[in-house]
């Protein structure tokens, strides 16, 4: 079990330092971490698609957990990144006489239904799943 | 048994020879190669890095095994793609108006989305290597 070392940062976030293994533990929690910092196994930090959300992850004690709420805004910032490019895209395409694969109202829809779906989603697969439609759509598109 | 060697130049066997003080400029300082996610456990690779730390998707800390004698090092960074296949370039030493200096003692590595206050996924291979 790789054993690593946790704190909150200045952003509200969970800092996971992992030592190289050149100097023990307790030498990189003194001189790399904060005071306060614990040591934990890596095997409770969350899990599966709660592990995707690392920006979502809050700790309370020495326990690492999820904040869904946090994870929504961050997959709606990573929906608009990607939707912000692939207009971009498009918006090329259409200039240089490239027809995209989906209509503007169509494109538009499947955004407005990702944005549902992160809306009502209640895990973290379901906010990949809201996702997973838009990078398809936009590699389709490539 | 210890001891010193003192020389102003090498040569090999073929009889090319170069300053020692190339070898010693020349060499990597630290280098350290993350192979993995958190949760599921990683491969570290390293020398003179003591650890990595982990503070955002896109923002990582270096921290040295031994200090440098400045903060003048160079650096080359590189990733692969993240967990959600994208690829961001990668950026070390920043000073983004002092917060993530370089110190003598660790530097931070950057992808270019943390600037646009951006987010994603971690990385899942980070590689850096350090000269002084």
């Amino acid at each position: 079990m790789t054993q690593v070392i946790i704190h909150t940062n200045e952003n509200g976030g969970v800092s996971v330092t992992v030592p190289t293994g050149e100097l023990s533990i307790d030498a990189v929690k003194a001189k790399d971490t904060p005071a306060g910092s614990i040591i934990v196994d890596s095997s409770t930090l969350p899990q599966g698609s709660d592990a995707k959300f690392f920006d979502a992850w809050i700790l309370n004690g020495s326990t690492v957990s999820l904040d869904l709420t946090k994870a929504k805004a961050f997959a709606n910032t990573m929906l608009n990144g990607m939707a912000k490019a692939e207009v971009s895209h498009r918006t090329t395409n259409a200039g240089i006489g490239i027809e995209n694969k989906l209509s503007d109202a169509d494109w538009l829809a499947l955004l407005t239904t990702a944005r549902t779906a992160i809306s009502s989603a209640t895990t973290t697969q379901q906010l990949l799943d809201a996702i997973t439609p838009i990078q398809t759509a936009i590699a389709d598109n490539a | 048994m210890a001891g010193t060697i003192v020389s102003d130049t090498i040569q090999n066997g073929a009889g090319a020879s170069t300053s020692t003080t190339n070898v010693i400029n020349g060499c990597a300082k630290a280098w350290v190669t993350v192979n993995g996610t958190l949760s599921s456990g990683m491969t570290l690779a390293s020398y003179g890095v003591s650890s990595v730390t982990y503070i955002s998707s896109c923002l990582y800390q270096v921290s040295f095994s031994t200090a440098f004698t400045d903060a003048n090092y160079s650096s080359a960074v590189s990733s692969s793609w993240d967990s959600g296949g994208n690829s961001y370039p990668m950026i070390a030493n920043i000073a983004n108006n002092g917060t993530y200096a370089p110190s003598t003692t660790s530097t931070y590595i950057v992808s270019r989305i943390y600037n646009n206050g951006s987010t994603g996924f971690l990385v899942n291979y980070l590689y850096a290597i350090f000269f002084r």
